[in-house]
């Protein structure tokens, strides 16, 4: 088979299988659903590994579908293109998917009857938009698989309909997401009637003739780049898109949580990049310097708020969400920079952070399942039984703070490196970043599954969402936990230790993000022509400050939770805290109406700082 | 933050956007102009491939894997509707009432249901040669059967519509329009390739695989949207809490 035709079988195949669920699973019973299921998810685990395994280091593959290939440059088909970093997350999806499958196995309270299979059907259709989205070379197409992946996760994240919560948590997650969907497609058009063209490439080289036919830099250029990455930016809940990141992720059942914060949110940023470098990196698209300093800025902004709000949580899933929200700040950092090593560092970086986050969501899903709690205070020391769980979960705790040699720390060291270079202050964003969200997490696994410690005291003045009272996502709370729930968290941990270790995965990633960011030879090889060789790829490998930062940020994160964990019951309310988590914690508010303010806010503010550095 | 505070933060974000847009709109080319790039090339391309309706063949050819994508968000919110108005634990089904009706509104509905379900099957029949095709005709025979609902009442619409049937059909005819993008990829032409004989221009039995792309969406939409539909009336009208009055 051609490798060019890998590629919209990657999307095809998941597909197919959600028809197929969709119709027979209502007949088969849940083991051939879930092994119906497995096959699907496997098979295009293959096609990926194998796209992956075809796709040259420094090129691309090229479909054009339906054989409408270019003539003279133009083509009215729909293209698309894989490079190793486009690959990579394809393949990321694809490996979280087959998990999540695996450990929803014995977990998930799955409907039957006249709902059986539909679960996994939606699975495989949120499996299909990502792997759509991340493979397109075209912005409307992307649009499409974009949405597909919304309309998808929303129904995914109001699975437990007896609680009124995940409805609310999926309805603001809908709506916010779908308001800049709208906004991203009046990007489109505004590039559209300028260009007459919806391929990225093809975008990027008719704005290039537009300017190298004299006309200067203009409004709509910089209004069509802030439209269409409304839409990204939203989904991947950069600051201060991100309110209906915590409200859904709390929310969700556990395996699609894996899902939602292993890779949507990545596809996000990776979109944001993508789009930036094909479309409006080139001499009609917008300097390389006032997109670096706007998108670092909300790189910054992003990390800081997510660290600190992960910090005082005690739910353990919203927990889990702002350090998502925090990692992502940095994933954007690192993808801001506009260069090699940056982008290099940041998809070492996702690599890491989807199995160690995938994994702290799966084993808080063996809390739920047994306590029906994710309330770190009321869970003090009562699930010291599971003694296996409770590693595993310090384990991710600590990969999560970047400890080497685990992958999270090995992206951070790249990423952290490169940033260095553009400002000498932005490797301490990570470091604190990283010993934040991971120092909370470590707390909770202290204090949960090792008792240690006095219990916290409840505090009714400090207005907190505890875990108390949700509904376990099975129907036989107290079993022991099936060895899926716990097999699938260690193979997605050693996952995370392997893109530390296995000197193969950093480089192979670090030259694709120099083909990544080669403008040029994307153009040639879509459009048709001989690509210039790419760059040099960048270094991804462990450097001595990179290790010693890691050890600093695990170190910072270990000291913050045992004294955490250690401080006098009842002091939770210092200055620091006061002027710092409360007012911030204030604006999450939940209501539908603050977020949509901000996202206008947000983008207004984008607006404002492009043109002013114009 | 207050409700004022909100607003004005909205508003005063809202005007920069707005400003912004129509700046950016003034510099689009003039309204009616002679220069179609895109229109063009789909145009020349459509008619080389026998397809009249130039719409049909961006939809179901040109672009046919945009629309794959777009029917898969249809089929995911058709199981996603389900997944979420399923009947909770502390939920329960009544029977829904029969309803009075007008002699002259029965008239009217008896009349228009077979009028509209021609209509539609006939604008998903035609797609490839003029306006219309599988999701507007899709869109039309399921409003032909809610006719019965409007001009008569719930129970007359579930005794004239098969929802099981109509829910694998659904699911079916999504899976089609995947495999059949596989019968140019086995032929080495790629994905979703128009590789059928494409008959004579203007012809029912023309534009190739368009026609049938296109019948796949019309089953897809008018089996999805009833479906669709009937979780959202089950809701309104079948299913109350536990408690209520049954």
């Amino acid at each position: 088979m051609n490798t060019a035709d890998l590629l919209p079988l990657a999307v095809a195949v998941p597909l197919l299988g959600a028809a197929v669920l969709a119709v027979t699973g209502r007949r088969l019973p849940r083991p051939g659903r879930d092994a119906l299921a497995t096959a699907w998810a496997a098979a295009d685990v293959a096609c990926l590994t194998l796209l992956w395994a075809r796709t040259a280091p420094d090129g691309r593959a090229v479909s054009w579908l339906g054989g409408w290939s270019p003539r003279g440059g133009h083509s009215v088909g729909v293209v698309l293109v894989a490079d190793r970093l486009g690959a990579g997350l394809a393949l990321l999806a694809a490996v979280l998917v087959l998990a999540v499958v695996c450990y929803a196995w014995r977990y998930f309270d799955e409907p039957s009857g006249e709902h059986g299979g539909v679960f996994p059907a939606l699975l495989l259709l949120f499996e299909a938009g990502m792997v759509g989205f991340a493979l397109t070379g075209d912005l409307f197409d992307a649009f499409v698989f974009f949405e597909l992946m919304g309309a998808v996760a929303y129904a995914l994240t109001g699975y437990r309909i007896e609680d009124e919560r995940p409805l609310q948590g999926a309805l603001a997650f809908g709506l916010v997401n779908s308001a800049a969907a709208y906004l991203s497609l009046l990007g489109i058009g505004l590039l559209y009637a300028r260009t007459g063209e919806l391929g990225l490439a093809q975008i990027g080289a008719a704005l290039d003739q537009h300017a190298a036919a004299g006309h200067g830099r203009d409004a709509l250029v910089v209004v069509a780049f802030v439209l269409v990455l409304a839409g990204p930016l939203v989904k991947a809940a950069t600051a201060p898109f991100h309110f209906w990141l915590p409200d859904a992720h709390a929310v969700a059942p556990s395996p699609v949580c894996m899902l939602l914060s292993g890779v949507m949110v990545e596809l996000g940023v990776y979109g944001v990049a993508r789009i930036h470098r094909v479309v409006f990196a080139g001499a009609g698209g917008l300097p390389d310097d006032a997109v670096r300093d706007t998108l670092l800025a909300a790189g910054v902004l992003t990390a800081l708020v997510g660290a600190v709000m992960c910090w005082p949580q005690r739910h353990l899933k919203r927990m889990l969400a702002f350090s998502t929200v925090g990692h992502i700040g940095l994933f954007l950092i690192g993808a801001a920079l506009l260069d090699p090593a940056g982008l290099a560092g940041s998809a070492v970086y996702v690599a890491g952070h989807a199995g160690a986050k995938a994994a702290l969501f799966g084993l808080t899903g063996v809390l739920l399942d047994r306590y029906g709690s994710v309330d770190e205070h009321g869970l003090h020391g009562r699930a010291r039984e599971l003694r296996l769980t409770g590693l595993l979960f310090v384990i991710g705790a600590l990969a999560l703070a970047g400890l080497p040699p685990f992958g999270t720390g090995l992206g951070k060291a790249v990423a952290e490196e490169a940033a260095g270079h553009w400002g000498g202050w932005l490797p301490a964003v990570f470091v604190l970043v990283s010993a934040l969200t991971g120092g909370a997490v470590l707390r909770a696994g202290l204090r949960v599954f090792g008792g240690l410690g006095a219990r916290p005291a409840e505090d009714p003045e400090a207005a907190a969402t505890t875990g108390e009272g949700e509904e376990p996502e099975i129907r036989e709370p107290g079993r022991r936990p099936p060895v899926p729930m716990l097999l699938v968290p260690a193979l997605l941990l050693a996952g995370c230790l392997a893109v530390g270790v296995l000197p193969g995965v950093g480089r192979a990633l670090a030259a694709g993000a120099a083909a990544f960011t080669d403008r040029d030879g994307y153009l040639a090889q879509t459009l048709g022509g001989a690509p210039a060789p790419a760059g040099a790829a960048p270094e991804a490998w462990w450097t001595v400050p990179g290790v010693l930062l890691g050890l600093l940020s695990t170190l910072l994160a270990v000291g913050l939770a045992t004294a955490a964990v250690r401080r006098a019951p009842g002091r939770d309310t210092s200055g620091l805290f006061r002027v710092t988590v409360l007012p911030l914690r204030r604006l999450h508010s939940g209501l539908l109406g603050d977020y949509i303010a901000w996202l206008t806010v947000g983008l207004a503010a984008m607006l404002a700082a492009l043109t002013a550095q114009l | 933050m207050s409700r004022t505070a909100r607003l004005r933060l909205f508003l005063a974000a809202a005007a920069v956007l707005a400003a912004a847009l129509i700046t950016a709109a003034t510099e689009l080319p003039g309204f009616g102009g002679h220069h179609h790039p895109y229109g063009e090339r789909a145009v020349a391309a459509g008619l080389a491939r026998q397809t009249a309706n130039i719409i049909s063949s961006v939809n179901f050819d040109q672009r046919a894997f945009d629309t794959l994508g777009e029917e898969s968000i249809l089929f995911g919110s058709v199981l996603g509707a389900a997944i979420l108005l399923r009947l909770a634990r502390d939920e329960g089904k009544r029977r829904a009432a029969a309803e009075p009706v007008l002699p002259t509104t029965r008239l009217f509905g008896a009349t228009l249901l077979p009028v509209t379900l021609l209509v539609g099957g006939y604008l998903v029949a035609h797609g490839q040669l003029s306006p219309g095709g599988g999701f507007q005709g899709g869109v039309a025979l399921a409003t032909a059967l809610h006719l019965a609902y409007v001009a008569a009442d719930y129970r007359v619409l579930k005794r004239i519509r098969p929802l099981a049937a109509l829910d694998v059909a659904d699911a079916l005819a999504a899976g089609t329009y995947a495999a059949l993008g596989l019968i140019g990829l086995a032929q080495g032409a790629g994905y979703l390739a128009n590789t059928l004989p494409l008959g004579t221009f203007n012809q029912m039995s023309s534009s190739g695989l368009v026609a049938v792309i296109n019948a796949a969406v019309g089953v897809e939409v008018a089996s999805g949207v009833v479906v669709l539909l009937a979780h959202f009336l089950d809701q309104a009208v079948e299913i109350v809490h536990n408690g209520e009055n049954r």
